[in-house]
C-alpha cells in the first residue's frame, strides 16, 4: 500500500500539469467567442485542485521511485489522467460518463475511436481539446515505448535497452524519463509543426491544421470532420498526412539519432522501419489493384489513392478515413485492420504487437522449422547482427500469446452481449491496437455510440491494455505484484 | 529426388492394402443390392494397379527408413491415399467434379466430417459405408500418427510424449516403430468402436446407422447417413451414447492403451490432459445451455442442456455431428464451440486442432513471463504433470500457435478476397484445419460445403490437411534444408 500512496503523489503532480494544458482550448474558445469559456475555467481549477490536493495529502509517502514502481504508475497515469480529460466533455455536451471517459482514454491513448457524431458543428475548443488529448497522448506513448516499456523487460522490449538515448544503467525510474523526455519531445514537437505548416499551406483552417497535425503525429486519427479526411478531397492534403504518418511510425530514437548525426543512413541501419514502410506501402497499393480489379473505382489512380491513403492510416493505426471503406469488399478493410495489429515500429506512436515482434516471431518460427531437421542443434536467432537472449523471444512469443487471447476473449464478450460477429471482432482489434474505426456498426461511417455501456467499458479497457502492452497493466492484476 | 523412391517405395504398399478397404463398401453393396455396386470393381483395379505399379518400379530403390523421411511419408499418404478414395464417388456420381470429391475423401481420412453431398438418406447404402470406412480408417492412421511418428518427429513440442508412448523408444528407424505402436493401439481402437456399435444398436439404430455412426465417432469424424445427421434419431439415449463415446475418443489413446494392458482405471487419473479435457468440454456446455436459456431459445434448462450437451461435445472434440441446426442459436454460442475444437481435445486423440496439452503449456508459459516481469532474474522452470518441461518444447509449442494463427488468418484472408462473407470464410477455415465439420452461415450444420467455389474448397482441402499433419509436417517440406542432402 505505501507503494501506491507514493505513486498517488506523483500522480497528483501529474495531474496537475496537465490541468494547466485546458489553457489551449481556453485561447481557442476566448478567440472564437465562445460563450462556454467559465466550463474551461470551472474544469481546470477541478483537475488542478485535485492534483494538488493528491500531491500534497500524499506528500509524506514521497520517496524515489523505483523500476517496479512503472508498472503501477503507468497504468495510474493511463487509466487516471482521463477521469479528468472527460471534464470538458461532460460539462459540454450531452453524454454519459461511461461515453466520455472512452472518449477521453480514446484520446490519450492515441486510439481515434469516437463515440460523438457531429463533429463539424461542436464548439471548436472542444475539437481542440480533443486534438491535444491525442498529442500529448503520443508524448506520453513515446516515452512510455522508448524509455519506460523497455526497462520493465515488456513483451521482449529490452532488446532495446542499450538503444534508448538517456542514463542505461540507473535504476532509477525519474532521471531517466527526464532525460529521454527531453529530446524526444523536442523532435516530436518540431515534427508537428512542420505538419501543421504543411496542413495549413495546403489549405485547411489553421484550427484544422493543428487539430489535424496533432492527431497525425499522435497516430491517433480524431478528426473535427464527420466526414474525417473525405472532408476536405484534396490529393495534395491527403499525400501530406501520408507522409507524417509514416513518418510517426517510425521509432522515435532513430529520429532522434538522425537529428543528432544528421545523415540519413540512420533510417539505413533500422531493419523495423523499412519493413514497415514497405508493408504499409505494398499493401496499399495492393488493396488499390484489389479494388480496381473488382470495379470498386472506375480506374486505377483514384483506386490507389483511396487504398493507399486508408491503408496507411488504419495500419498506423491513425484511424482517419477519406472514404467510407466500411462500402468496399470485405477482406480490404479487414486486411488494412490486420496490418494495424502489427505494422508500426516499437518506438512510435502507433499500437498493435509492433514489427520487430513481428519479425521476431516469424524468425524464431524459422528456427523451429530447421531444428526439425536438426533436433540437437543449437540456431540462435539473429536480429540486426546479434544472436537474440531467449528471455526476449520467450517475452515476444507470450507477448503475442497474450494478445490474441485478449482479443478472443473480449470478441466473445462483445458477441454474448448480442453484437453481430463482423462488428465485435473489429471494434476489439480496433481498439486493442489503438487504431479507432473498424468495421460494421463500428466503422469508419458510424462511431462507438452504437455499443451499449457494458460493450463500450470493454473497449475503453481494450484502448488502455493495448497502449499498455498488455502486461504492464495485467502484472498489476497479480498477487504477486502486491507481496512486498 | 533419390530420396523420393524410397518412400514411394513404402507409399505404394500403403496403396496397395487400402485397395482392400474397398472391400467393406461391396460386401455392403452386395448385402443390400443397392445401385452402386458397379463402382467399386474398377476403383479396386486402378488403386491395386497403381499401388502394385509404385510398388514394383522403386523396389531396386528399397533402403530403411530414416527419422526425416518421416515427413515426407506422412504428408504424401494423406495427400494420396483420398485421391484414390474418390474413385467409387467419381464413378458411382458422374456429374461430380474431382475438386469436390476429393474434398469429400480428404474430409474423411483427416476425420473432419465436412461434406458436399446432400440428399445423404438415399444414397447408396455402400457409399456411406464408404464414407465412414475412410473416418475410421483415418483414425487409424491418425492414432499411430499422434502417438507414435509426430512425437518422434518432435512436431510443435510433441517430443515430450517420446516417453509415454508404446513401443520401442530409442530405436532410429520408422518401421518397427510404426509396426510396435500399431498392434496395440489399434486393438483398442477396435474394441471399443465395437463396444460403440453394439451401444448405438442397443439404444435403437438400425445395424447399418449404428455401424456407420461408431466408425465415425471414434474417428472423431462427424460423417452421418442423414441429412440431419443425429437430428434425424431424435432421440436422447442415442445422444448420450455418442456423447460418452466422443468424450471417451478424445483422450490421448496412448492412455486406453495403458488402461488396458494394466486393467485399471488409475491410467486416467494420471492423464491430466484428459481431465483438462472433460472439464473445459463439459464446463462450456453448461455454459452455453445457461446461455440458450437466458436468450429463451428454449423453454427449460433439461431441453437447452440436451441440446448445448450433445452438440458442444460434438464440435469441441472436433467430431462435427448436430442435433439441430444450432446456427440458429445466438451467435456467441457456436463460434464458442468452434474456439473449443481449436484446442480441447488430447494430443494422442482423434482429435484436431492444437491439443490441450499445448493450450495448457501455452497458459503456464503466459503466468511465468507475468512472474518473470517482477523477478527479472529468477529461474522460474514451467512444470508439467510434475516434470520440468525443457525450453526447446516450450519454443515449439509457442511457434506451432503461431504458426497456426497465421495459417487461420492467412486462408481466412483468401476465403474473403474471393468473396465469401467473413462468417463463412472464418467458420469454414476455422472447422477445416481442427478437423471439425460444419461451421456457420453458408457453410453451417443446415447446409454444405457445395456452396463454395473450386478454389475456396481447394483452400478449405488444403486446411484439413495441414491441419491433420500439424501444419509443421507440411511447411518443413517447404524449406531448403530439407532438400539439401
Amino acid at each position: 500500500m505505501r507503494a501506491l500512496f507514493s505513486l498517488l503523489h506523483v500522480l497528483g503532480g501529474v495531474v496537475f500539469m496537465f490541468g494547466l494544458t485546458l489553457i489551449v482550448p481556453m485561447l481557442v474558445a476566448w478567440a472564437g467567442n465562445e460563450t462556454t469559456l467559465h466550463l474551461f475555467v470551472k474544469d481546470m481549477v477541478l483537475t488542478c485542485g485535485a492534483g494538488l490536493l493528491l500531491w500534497g495529502g500524499f506528500r509524506p509517502f514521497r520517496r524515489e521511485l523505483r523500476i517496479k514502481d512503472g508498472f503501477l504508475l503507468v497504468t495510474l497515469v493511463w487509466a487516471g489522467l482521463p477521469v479528468f480529460a472527460m471534464l470538458p466533455l461532460m460539462s459540454h455536451l450531452d453524454i454519459s460518463a461511461t461515453d466520455a471517459y472512452f472518449e477521453a482514454v480514446s484520446g490519450l491513448t492515441a486510439t481515434g475511436a469516437t463515440v460523438l457524431t457531429g463533429l463539424d458543428t461542436l464548439p471548436a475548443s472542444i475539437n481542440i481539446w480533443r486534438g491535444e488529448l491525442q498529442w500529448f497522448g503520443g508524448m506520453g506513448v513515446i516515452v512510455l515505448a522508448v524509455a519506460i516499456l523497455p526497462m520493465l523487460g515488456i513483451g521482449g522490449r529490452q532488446l532495446y535497452k542499450a538503444e534508448t538515448p538517456g542514463p542505461m544503467k540507473d535504476s532509477k525510474l525519474t532521471p531517466r524519463i527526464a532525460q529521454t523526455a527531453k529530446g524526444l519531445w523536442l523532435i516530436y514537437a518540431v515534427l508537428t509543426l512542420a505538419c501543421f505548416a504543411a496542413y495549413w499551406v495546403a489549405g485547411m483552417s489553421w484550427q484544422d491544421a493543428l487539430m489535424h497535425a496533432f492527431t497525425t503525429m499522435g497516430l491517433a486519427g480524431f478528426s473535427s470532420h464527420d466526414a474525417s479526411f473525405g472532408y476536405f478531397n484534396s490529393p495534395l492534403l491527403e499525400f501530406i498526412a501520408v507522409m507524417f504518418m509514416l513518418v510517426a511510425g517510425i521509432n522515435f530514437a532513430t529520429h532522434f539519432r538522425f537529428v543528432r548525426e544528421r545523415t540519413f543512413g540512420i533510417y539505413n541501419h533500422d531493419g523495423e522501419a523499412k519493413a514497415f514502410v514497405f508493408t504499409v506501402l505494398f499493401s496499399g497499393v495492393l488493396i488499390g489493384l484489389y479494388l480496381w480489379a473488382l470495379d470498386h473505382y472506375p480506374d486505377v489512380l483514384t483506386s490507389l489513392r483511396y487504398a493507399v491513403f486508408n491503408t496507411v492510416s488504419v495500419a498506423t493505426t491513425t484511424g482517419y478515413a477519406s472514404t467510407d471503406f466500411g462500402l468496399w469488399p470485405f477482406f480490404a478493410g479487414f486486411w488494412m485492420l490486420l496490418l494495424g495489429t502489427f505494422s508500426t515500429s516499437s518506438g512510435s506512436t502507433g499500437g498493435g504487437i509492433k514489427m520487430i515482434r513481428a519479425r521476431l516471431l516469424t524468425l524464431q518460427l524459422y528456427r523451429e522449422l530447421k531444428r526439425l531437421l536438426h533436433p540437437s542443434a543449437q540456431i540462435p536467432v539473429r536480429y540486426a547482427g546479434a544472436s537474440v537472449p531467449n528471455q526476449v523471444i520467450f517475452a515476444v512469443l507470450a507477448f503475442f500469446f497474450v494478445f490474441v487471447m485478449t482479443a478472443i476473449v473480449m470478441t466473445l464478450a462483445m458477441m454474448a452481449t448480442g453484437l453481430e460477429p463482423v462488428t465485435a471482432l473489429t471494434a476489439v482489434i480496433a481498439t486493442l491496437s489503438n487504431i479507432g474505426p473498424g468495421l460494421g456498426a463500428v466503422g469508419p461511417s458510424t462511431t462507438f455510440a452504437v455499443l451499449n455501456d457494458f460493450q463500450t467499458s470493454l473497449c475503453t479497457l481494450a484502448m488502455i491494455l493495448g497502449r499498455l502492452e498488455m502486461f504492464t497493466f495485467l502484472v498489476v492484476l497479480t498477487p504477486a505484484f502486491w507481496r512486498s | 529426388m533419390e530420396r523420393l523412391l524410397p518412400i514411394v517405395h513404402v507409399l505404394g504398399l500403403v496403396v496397395l492394402i487400402f485397395a482392400f478397404a474397398l472391400l467393406l463398401p461391396v460386401a455392403t453393396a452386395i448385402y443390400f443390392d443397392d445401385a452402386a455396386q458397379r463402382a467399386y470393381d474398377e476403383a479396386f483395379a486402378i488403386t491395386f494397379g497403381s499401388g502394385l505399379l509404385m510398388w514394383l518400379a522403386t523396389r531396386h530403390k528399397k533402403r530403411e527408413l530414416q527419422i526425416k523421411d518421416g515427413f515426407l511419408l506422412v504428408a504424401m499418404v494423406w495427400a494420396v491415399l483420398p485421391a484414390f478414395a474418390t474413385l467409387p464417388f467419381l464413378i458411382y456420381f458422374p456429374d461430380i467434379s474431382f475438386t469436390d470429391a476429393y474434398f469429400e475423401t480428404v474430409s474423411g481420412m483427416t476425420t473432419t466430417g465436412s461434406t458436399i453431398l446432400s440428399g445423404l438418406d438415399t444414397l447408396p447404402p455402400s457409399i456411406n459405408m464408404w464414407r465412414a470406412e475412410l473416418v475410421w480408417v483415418g483414425g487409424m492412421g491418425l492414432i499411430v500418427l499422434a502417438v507414435a511418428i509426430l512425437p518422434l518427429l518432435g512436431i510443435g513440442g510433441r517430443q515430450m510424449f517420446k516417453a509415454e508412448t508404446p513401443g520401442p523408444m530409442k530405436d532410429s528407424q520408422l518401421t518397427p516403430r510404426i509396426a510396435q505402436t500399431a498392434k496395440g493401439l489399434w486393438l483398442v481402437y477396435a474394441l471399443i468402436t465395437l463396444t460403440c456399435i453394439l451401444a448405438y444398436w442397443a439404444a435403437g439404430m438400425s445395424k447399418f446407422d449404428a455401424v456407420v455412426h461408431a466408425f465415425t465417432t471414434m474417428g472423431l469424424g462427424g460423417f452421418s447417413t442423414h441429412d440431419a445427421s443425429f437430428g434425424h434419431f431424435n432421440s436422447p439415449l442415442i445422444e448420450m451414447v455418442c456423447v460418452v463415446f466422443m468424450l471417451i475418443a478424445g483422450v490421448n489413446f496412448a492412455t486406453h492403451f495403458l488402461a488396458f494392458r494394466t486393467r485399471r482405471l488409475g491410467a486416467y487419473g494420471y492423464d491430466t490432459e484428459a481431465h483438462a479435457f472433460w472439464i473445459v468440454t463439459l464446463g462450456s456446455a453448461l455454459i452455453i445451455a445457461a446461455y440458450l436459456l437466458w436468450w429463451k431459445v428454449y423453454p427449460d434448462f433439461l431441453t437447452a442442456l440436451r441440446y448445448s450437451l450433445f452438440n458442444t461435445v460434438s464440435i469441441a472434440t472436433s467430431t462435427g455431428y448436430a442435433s439441430t441446426d444450432y446456427n440458429q442459436w445466438p451467435i456467441f454460442a457456436p463460434l464458442l464451440m468452434l474456439l473449443l475444437s481449436c484446442f480441447a481435445s488430447s494430443s494422442g486423440s482423434t482429435g484436431g486442432g492444437i491439443k490441450m496439452v499445448r493450450a495448457m503449456l501455452l497458459f503456464k508459459q503466459g503466468l511465468r513471463e507475468m512472474a518473470r516481469l517482477l523477478h527479472p532474474n529468477a529461474i522460474l522452470p514451467v512444470k508439467f504433470q510434475d516434470m520440468v518441461v525443457p525450453n526447446n518444447i516450450i519454443y515449439a509449442v509457442l511457434a506451432y500457435l503461431f504458426l497456426y494463427l497465421v495459417s487461420v488468418v492467412v486462408m481466412t484472408l483468401l476465403m474473403t478476397a474471393s468473396g465469401l462473407d467473413f462468417i463463412s470464410s472464418f467458420s469454414a477455415v476455422l472447422v477445416s484445419i481442427n478437423n471439425t465439420g460444419p461451421g456457420l452461415d453458408k457453410v453451417g450444420p443446415a447446409t454444405t460445403y457445395a456452396v463454395l467455389t473450386d478454389f475456396q474448397t481447394w483452400v478449405c482441402t488444403f486446411a484439413m490437411l495441414l491441419g491433420r499433419l500439424e501444419l509443421f509436417t507440411f511447411f518443413v517440406l517447404l524449406t531448403r534444408t530439407f532438400w539439401r542432402s
